[in-house]
């Protein structure tokens, strides 16, 4: 039926992806970090693990502000995408 | 080309849009700026909006604005694991005009709202971002973007939950998670007749559906579906720092939710068109912003906006109402040509007036209230066993339901705690 | 220098493939809820060219396109670029015209703009990419035509275009006026300014119907079109997956290569 996996249902939105990277991880803070909120608080899973190493991949980003706020290590440098880029609802 | 306006407004949701009707009618000279490629394509709500605040504004709203189907009927449900409770309100007053409630889409309605400011003289600029605010002195003087700098004479940030502006204008800290619940949502594709089928709804009817329950895990929260013409807006909005703290992703709730037997049967055959998500402010007065300084000030969601009472979560209502108040602030400063912090402490004063202070004042302790994980997962399931024993016909002698509530809630908490907790709702609700 | 871009709106490219529908008993793409047309950006790509003319030597830039009023959108992101003046071109008898017809209603159009040094297009449109448009108005105004352009500068009076082809470039003289089709090796288009954008939702752009432009209807239209669409539909594409596993990985490898062979792949 219908897509359960964040990656499957972002692939129905409509994207204006910036080629302009609009968040930034500070890695050397991420490997230090033992919670890694931003995993479970972004709701496009744009954020990974893989063994000690956190990724982030801005193109699926709602935009929402969760990661940042979360984050209480301050290693999200967070940003909007310039103006038109991004998500672009069509219902919203 | 250049130009100095004598209002800037960051963004074109209901608190922008209201915020520019209003001023440019009165003829200053608006600017609403929003970085979305049209008013609308960064905005998501769960869908339900009240109308008498839009109504006065424009009488009569919905036969234009592109609302998708008046709120006939609430229901909520509390829901375990394998039980369902539910509670239906319906009234005939309701079904008439001018309605109580509608369903709508944010990127319809919030471009047919910021095409009003339009008409009413303000200039739209889509696709423009606020990158910074311009400063002459420590007076806030207009904004930067896209590469210019644009002078005016007040600045109203109108820019959503984040706002970056009335950080830069130093007038709130950085969010704390505890304040902000995350909601996320899907709209799902369903024929009209396969709707109204389902959800015993005719012609334009809708139903908003208002859940709680073990599908949160204790996360304070809930779920909701909304009807909209011809698709259903599902979504479940959480707490978003519990929801980090357990190792939760909301989209794995959602799927719960939607997986629940009471659930899949109304979604069946559905067709995914969206997947959003979207922070919401919900802790009320305590996490308000300063609301202006000299040239600026703060409304919607921006300003915090929000009011939490438990089953409801609206938004939209006060982002109008603040947009208003704004406007009304910035038309009497460019009379009497202040635009001083001194001059706009006259907005607090009209929104102390209406109902967005005296709202937020009297719920002022339900966020707080709401916090209390027992409304999210003990009480649905004492409920729903206490209704599963008086429902269920085993052959034996009935017992009283005061006895068989007794039985619902042995070990799992005493009377004193559930009087504790009633006595908490008295003062929050 | 006087420059005139003819731009186009297509369906947006960024569209989710599963939102991407067709009428199959019309012939016609249906446009997705809420997702507004945008400028082909070949003809993105054409105005940027026009914008570095004028940044050099000054002019100014008009910019035409065929639709419906609410085309005006697609003129203004042009405008907030930089350019000039935009004019939408509009007509029922204008529905359905195939690439003739289009061509010849932009070549009247550009005869009543009347002083141009250059006109511009992009090299195709990135819907149905039949790059037929910049010759055929070349053609129709007598035009000297150089295709897939990627800069154009002026030289003792003359046009001086560097042309694009496979492997290197060649380099035109052409008298002025001329046509020139701009291809994607221009670059990354501008961002609107603040200022640009401002300006642009403040302009209003006219709108030109059959008799502005003194277009013979019978020569547009569905009936005048002379490519005639047959079917139009989205190709099946088929995924299989098949994982190969052997003993060590030089075996896996190939038998990889021998399956690859055998499906043509390589």
């Amino acid at each position: 039926m219908n897509p359960a996996k964040v990656e499957d249902k972002l692939a129905v939105n409509k994207f204006d992806i910036d080629k302009e990277v609009h968040i930034r991880i500070r890695e050397d803070i991420c490997k230090k970090c033992e919670e890694h909120y931003c995993l479970y608080a972004c709701p496009a899973s744009c954020f990974k693990i893989t063994e000690d190493h956190i990724t982030f991949s801005y193109e699926g980003c709602l935009e929402c502000g969760s990661c940042q706020i979360v984050c209480d290590k301050e290693a999200v440098d967070w940003a909007l995408p310039r103006g038109g880029f991004g998500i672009c609802y069509q219902y919203g | 080309m250049k130009q100095i306006f004598d209002a800037i407004v960051v963004g074109a949701g209901p608190a922008g849009c209201a915020c520019s009707f209003t001023m440019a009618k009165a003829g200053l000279k608006t600017l609403l700026v929003e970085r979305g490629k049209f008013p609308g394509a960064k905005n998501m709500w769960g869908g339900v909006f009240y109308g008498p605040t839009l109504n006065q504004l424009f009488p009569s709203f919905w036969q234009e604005a592109p609302v998708e189907r008046y709120i006939k009927r609430h229901r909520l449900s509390l829901l375990t694991k394998d039980a369902s409770l539910s509670a239906e309100f319906t009234a005939k007053k309701f079904g008439k005009v001018p309605y109580n409630g509608f369903s709508l889409f944010r990127a319809k309605f919030d471009r047919w709202f910021a095409a009003k400011a339009e008409q009413a003289g303000a200039i739209l600029a889509s696709g423009l971002q606020a990158d910074d605010l311009l400063w002459d002195g420590n007076r806030v003087a207009g904004i930067k973007a896209g590469g210019d700098e644009l002078p005016s004479s007040a600045v109203i940030a109108c820019d959503g939950v984040n706002s970056f502006l009335s950080e830069k204008a130093g007038l709130r800290d950085k969010l704390s998670p505890r304040d902000m619940k995350q909601g996320v949502k899907e709209v799902i594709h369903l024929p009209r007749n396969l709707i109204e089928l389902r959800f015993n709804l005719s012609g334009e009817e809708g139903i908003a559906w208002e859940f709680i329950g073990s599908f949160t895990r204790g996360i304070p929260g809930g779920a909701f579906i909304y009807t909209n013409k011809e698709s259903l807006s599902i979504g479940v909005v959480v707490q978003l720092s519990t929801l980090a703290e357990n190792k939760i992703e909301a989209n794995d709730l959602l799927e719960e939710f939607k997986q629940h037997s009471e659930v899949a049967t109304y979604l069946a055959g559905g067709k995914l068109l969206e997947y959003s998500a979207h922070l919401i402010p919900v802790a009320g007065s305590a996490m308000m912003p300063a609301l202006y300084t000299d040239g600026f000030l703060v409304a919607g969601d921006a300003a915090a906006f929000t009011l939490t009472t438990g089953l409801t979560l609206e938004g939209a209502n006060f982002a109008i109402a603040s947009g208003l108040a704004a406007a009304e602030t910035v038309i009497r400063s460019k009379q009497i040509g202040d635009f001083s912090q001194k001059s706009l402490s006259y907005y607090p004063e009209l929104l102390k007036k209406s109902f967005v202070l005296k709202d937020l004042k009297t719920f002022k302790k339900a966020p707080h209230f709401l916090e209390n994980p027992r409304i999210y997962s003990l009480y649905p399931e004492i409920a729903c066993d206490l209704a599963e024993k008086i429902f269920t016909n085993d052959g034996k002698p009935r017992r009283k339901i005061w006895k068989l509530l007794r039985k619902s809630m042995e070990r799992k908490i005493s009377f004193w705690q559930v009087f504790r907790d009633l006595k908490k709702i008295k003062k929050a609700l | 220098m006087d420059i005139i871009v003819c731009v186009k709106q297509i369906p947006d490219p960024e569209i989710p493939p599963s939102k991407f529908k067709l009428d199959i008993e019309s012939k016609k793409v249906v446009p997705p809820e809420g997702i507004p047309p945008v400028m082909n950006p070949y003809d993105e790509q054409a105005v940027e060219l026009a914008l570095r003319l004028k940044d050099k030597y000054g002019g100014k830039i008009t910019v035409l396109t065929l639709g419906s009023e609410a085309t005006s959108s697609i003129a203004k992101h042009a405008l907030a670029m930089g350019a000039d003046e935009g004019i939408v071109i509009t007509n029922k008898a204008f529905e359905d015209s195939d690439s003739f017809s289009k061509a010849y209603i932009l070549s009247q159009a550009i005869k009543k703009v009347g002083d141009y040094d250059l006109v511009l297009c992009g090299r195709q449109a990135a819907d149905w990419d039949e790059g037929l448009v910049g010759s055929i108005i070349a053609e129709n105004l007598g035009l000297p035509l150089v295709t897939l352009a990627e800069a154009v500068d002026v030289a003792n009076g003359k046009l001086k275009v560097k042309r694009v082809i496979l492997d290197g470039y060649q380099v035109f003289t052409v008298p002025i006026p001329a046509v020139v089709t701009v291809s994607n090796e221009v670059g990354r288009p501008r961002l609107p300014s603040g200022w640009g954008i401002i300006s642009a939702s403040q302009k209003q752009i006219p709108v030109w119907s059959v008799d502005d432009i003194e277009a013979d209807s019978s020569k547009t239209g569905a009936s005048a079109a002379r490519r005639k669409l047959v079917k139009l539909f989205i190709p099946e594409r088929e995924r299989k997956c098949e994982i190969i596993e052997r003993e060590t990985t030089a075996e896996a490898s190939i038998e990889l290569v021998d399956t690859l062979i055998k499906a043509g792949a390589i």
